[in-house]
């Protein structure tokens, strides 16, 4: 199968975040343009007609490795009027989970399509969990077998197959290019562009997107093979059509960012559109109940979806659940429900707007709750008829490797998307208008500022990075497909080391 | 069913400009083209109001820090950093975000809500190194914070009898001890500083409003604040039954017994004579409750042992401001499960009320330490931060406070310290909720519905890393 066109979608401001300032002290400068024509980069510039040098464009810069260049600037400077520095931008943006360099290697992954390599764009900066994790390479790195069989040799990149089988049921069998899709956000929540560019993206790499609670815009009907229908508490827009039209629906019992907690919605975000969607009144908030009231049991649960199989034979089902201290009693009810996917979200992801008392502190961390459901589920021996899907803290390929390693067949992605369409993490998707950068709003105003086309390439750029990642670490394993990483506790090491200040 | 219990929130904005997480410098290359003021849906940016051709100082506090201005300026004149008053806020325990969040609770009464995850350290000491659960699907959960269910948080202070004796006529033989109902599993401790008398009068009436009480030091009360001035004039009767007097020694204080006669509630400082202390003060007023206050030192839980054993009603728990214990180092929330098992062991948890306090600094850490094993809680700089204290310290140096603590309005401050119980009391019914729990009550010492970072690290990667091992 052809891989999906990457091209480059560079960042849709004037001014991207770069981690290098290149500071020009105009006291001393004399504006002799010596550093315009030294720089291979086009940091520096006189525009034709203009006295003075422009500001630099620092974002160009390639920073410390330029020291020893022949044309490094700032020894070619007549004044010595230049200088690096780290930017106060980059030492602002960022957080313990999102650092500063996995934001902008996100970035520059949708900008350009390749992987970024460097410890400080594959790990965070939270201490625990996947941040503790490293992966234990073997010493014939990139072989296939191992010293002691002679049929040891040397692996290509297309040798290896990151495809995964999303139902391992009877039924139809579904299976997806990538160990990967995106997570369900519902209209309202995002705007409708969004929506479409990952849905564009999804059809582009041969997997799914999710709806979210919210309702089916009519504009993703012609991605219905690639969407995935959401039906959650609230219920909000779903009808029997949105559940005939796809080949998988989403039960979601909770969601990991809010376990034991409805969604919300709140009025601002309830334009016109969304509540015609939702069958709601524009303007008022739209609050999901917890939980759905009519499951209080594994035999409620059966009853649920025996409903969606009764309205779409052919659709496989998925259960998206968060991580309480018995989640592995909730996956096996699942299975013997009918779901053909559990789906493990964890607390410390999702995009939409949450508590942070929940966020921090309800329901245990993805990293524990993937090995607990995959040896349960392995000791009632239905591991192979279950697939296991994991997110809520997925930030990078590196992420998704070790849930994989630890457990899972393959994870959901949610906040990596938005960081890809230019999210910065400031927080503030749910106050007034919603989010400033448009990417978590339905502000007619705001979310202009995404075009379906350049955010559909941002997502096809990521994935394809993801996906390169994802190969070349198969390959130093030696493996020839994910598949073979399921669970592979022995490709995982701890680490100590402290990534960032 | 009882009344619905419900706390009135009402935004009470701050006196003073708030500091803000970011700073938000305008360079010299601006053109004044008001790009910046067109992106920024925050009111950073705006013109002057005197000269419309040039662009004001930005309001920086107003920052929310999207970057939009930063990458949007056509000149990139704008830059952004953290606000180095901001983050010099507090300390290692009160951080600038517990500090500001208590400040936006105080002035919004409502819950912290963000988007985008997470943002903070995978597990860290202390309270951070607990999970709590939820239920879903093979367990239900409970819908208190939208009202469709009710969830009490009421907790019951005093003794509780074991078990109910009856006489041959069916009636009830037993003395029943008293017990009061607070609504809430928190009540107002002593103020370790900023104990000016607009600040009392604030909190009495808070108290007041939402039923639960609050911990005066009897001796600085009567001296200083004065109970011509405080206990019979600007307060109410209604606001004065919701003191609790701290006594230290009730026979050197002839002018506390009138008092003690009205109370339902007198603290104790533990000592070697407390039980004749607390004949004593029974003595004077045989329905009131009384609470020794113990400093959770070494060997605490056997102290506690023999209070319980002793009749004591309630005992109230301390650690320092930072939730560390005295003695050797450890945090409350271990120190209180350690008591909690100790009495459970001993078949006299239920006989007891623990009050525990030191180091409750967020909603979440009231709901782990009753999950630890303690009753109720009691805080103290909280209420500070509510009434805009900016933990600085100064008015310990007798320096000037940056917030005119002393000149607060009662009124004002009464509103935001019933906006943040109010802010903590819609959290701690999320977390009940998402437990399943009807009442705070059933949380009590309900360790096996927490999860504990230290097992579950131990019972998930014990199994993971068997294979590898650890690089340094
Ligand atoms: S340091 Fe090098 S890359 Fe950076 S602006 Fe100067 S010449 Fe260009
Ligand atoms: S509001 Fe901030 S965190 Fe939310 S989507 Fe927009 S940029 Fe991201
Ligand atoms: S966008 Fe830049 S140049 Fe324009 S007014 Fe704002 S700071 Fe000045
Ligand atoms: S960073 Fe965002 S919130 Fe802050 S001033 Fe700029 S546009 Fe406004």
């Amino acid at each position: 199968m052809i891989s999906p066109t990457i091209k480059i979608a560079p960042s849709r401001f004037p001014n991207e975040i770069s981690e290098i300032e290149v500071i020009r002290d105009l006291s001393k400068c004399i504006n002799c343009g010596t550093c315009a024509k030294v720089c291979p980069f086009g940091v520096h510039e006189r525009k034709t007609g203009y006295n003075r040098v422009s500001k630099p464009l620092s974002y160009f810069c390639i920073g410390s490795s330029c020291e020893d260049k022949p044309f490094y600037c700032v020894n070619h400077c007549p004044r010595k009027a230049l200088s690096l520095d780290i930017s106060s931008e980059y030492r602002t943006i960022g957080d313990y989970r999102w650092t500063r360099d996995l934001i902008i290697g996100t970035w520059k992954q949708a900008e350009t399509g390749i992987p970024l390599k460097g410890r400080r764009y594959e790990i965070g900066n939270s201490g625990g969990g996947f941040d503790r994790i490293s992966f234990n390479f073997p010493e014939n790195e990139g072989n296939r077998g191992n010293n002691s069989q002679l049929t040891t040799h040397k692996l290509e990149d297309t040798d290896i197959s990151t495809e995964i089988d999303l139902n391992k049921r009877e039924g139809t069998k579904i299976s997806i290019r990538v160990p990967f899709y995106g997570g369900g956000m519902s209209f309202g929540s995002i705007s409708l562009s969004v929506m479409l560019a990952k849905a564009k993206a999804a059809r582009a790499w041969g997997t799914f997107t999710c709806t979210g609670e919210g309702g089916y815009p009519e504009a993703l009907e012609e991605y219905d093979d690639n969407v995935i229908t959401q039906v959650a508490t609230g219920l909000f827009g779903v009808m029997e059509d949105t559940i005939q039209r796809v080949k998988i629906v989403e039960l979601k019992y909770a969601q990991g960012a809010k376990p034991g907690l409805g969604g919300h919605l709140l009025g601002d975000k309830v334009t016109p559109e969304v509540a015609r969607m939702r069958e709601a009144i524009s303007g008022s908030s739209l609050f999901s109940p917890f939980p759905f009231h009519s499951v209080y049991s594994v035999e409620d649960h059966k009853k649920h979806l025996d409903w969606i199989k009764e309205l779409n034979p052919d659709a496989i089902v998925s259960v998206k659940v968060s991580t309480p201290t018995d989640v592995d009693m909730v996956a096996v009810g699942s299975y013997y429900a009918g779901a053909n996917i559990i789906h493990l979200d964890g607390g410390y992801g999702g995009t939409g707007a949450a508590p942070d008392i929940a966020k921090k502190n309800i329901a245990m961390p993805i990293e524990y709750a993937i090995p607990k459901v995959h040896e349960f589920l392995k000791q009632e021996g239905i591991r192979d008829t279950m697939t296991i899907i994991a997110s809520g803290g997925i930030r990078t390929a590196h992420d998704a490797l070790k849930a994989i390693a630890l457990g899972a067949d393959g994870v959901v992605i949610g906040t990596a998307e938005l960081v890809a369409l230019g999210c910065v993490r400031c927080g503030n998707c749910e106050s007034g208008r919603g989010c400033p950068r448009g990417i978590a709003t339905t502000d007619p105003e705001l979310s202009e500022a995404v075009n379906v086309v350049w955010g559909a390439q941002r997502l096809i750029n990521l994935y394809a990075a993801w996906q390169g990642e994802i190969v070349d670490v198969l390959k130093r394993f030696g493996m020839m497909s994910i598949k073979e990483l399921v669970g592979r506790y022995d490709c995982l090491i701890e680490n100590c080391e402290i990534t960032q200040d | 069913m009882p009344k619905k219990y419900n706390v009135e929130v009402t935004l009470t904005p701050p006196r003073y400009i708030p500091i803000g997480k970011f700073e938000i410098e305008r360079g010299e290359d601006c053109i004044n083209c008001g790009r910046c003021a067109i992106v920024c849906i925050y009111e950073v940016h705006k013109r002057q109001d005197e000269d419309l051709r040039c662009m004001a100082e930005p309001v920086a506090y107003r920052c929310k820090g999207c970057f939009c201005c930063i990458q949007e300026c056509p000149r990139a004149a704008l830059s952004i950093k953290e606000n180095e008053e901001y983050s010099r806020l507090g300390d290692s325990y009160w951080t600038p975000e517990i500090i500001s969040t208590n400040w936006y609770q105080a002035e919004t009464g409502k819950i912290p809500v963000s988007g985008a995850g997470y943002r903070g350290p995978f597990s860290g000491e202390g309270f951070d190194s607990m999970w709590t659960d939820m239920s879903e699907i093979v367990r239900p959960t409970r819908d208190g914070i939208h009202g469709r269910e009710y969830i009490s948080t009421a907790v019951d202070v005093g003794r509780k009898l074991p078990a109910i004796k009856f006489d041959s006529q069916g009636l009830i033989a037993s003395p029943i001890p008293p017990t009061l109902n607070i609504p809430v599993p928190i009540i107002f401790d002593r103020l370790p500083f900023g104990g000016f008398e607009n600040v009392y009068e604030a909190m009495a009436k808070a108290a007041s409003y939402l039923g639960t009480f609050m911990i005066v030091d009897a001796e600085e009360w009567f001296k200083g604040v004065g109970r011509k001035e405080m206990g019979d004039g600007r307060m109410a009767k209604g606001e004065r039954s919701h003191l609790i007097p701290y006594i230290t020694q009730p026979t050197l204080h002839g002018f506390d017994v009138d008092w003690i006669k009205t109370c339902k509630m007198v603290e104790l400082e533990y000592d070697e004579v407390v039980l004749s202390a607390i004949n004593e003060v029974k003595r004077i007023n045989p329905k009131t409750i009384i609470s020794v206050r113990v400093p959770f030192g070494d060997n605490v839980e056997e102290l506690v042992e023999e209070l319980t054993y002793a009749g004591v009603e309630v005992i109230h728990l301390y650690a320092d401001l930072n939730g560390q214990t005295f003695g050797k180092s450890l945090f409350i929330k271990d120190m209180t499960q350690n008591v909690h098992r100790h009495l459970v062991e001993h078949k006299i948890r239920d006989e007891v009320t623990l009050i525990v306090s030191g180091g409750i600094a967020m909603a979440e850490h009231v709901a782990k330490v009753i999950l630890c094993g303690a009753d109720l809680t009691a805080i103290d700089l909280p209420l500070l931060f509510a009434l805009e204290c900016r933990y600085c310290k100064e008015c310990r140096e007798v320096l000037s406070c940056p917030v005119e603590l002393k000149d607060v309005n009662p009124q004002w401050g009464t509103q935001r310290i019933i906006n943040i119980i109010g802010a903590w009391r819609n959290q701690l019914l999320e977390i009940l909720g998402a437990m399943g729990l009807r009442e705070v009550r059933r949380l009590r010492g309900e360790v096996r519905r927490a999860i504990f970072f230290d097992d579950i690290e131990k019972e998930t990667f014990d199994n993971v890393f068997v294979w590898g091992g650890v690089i340094r």
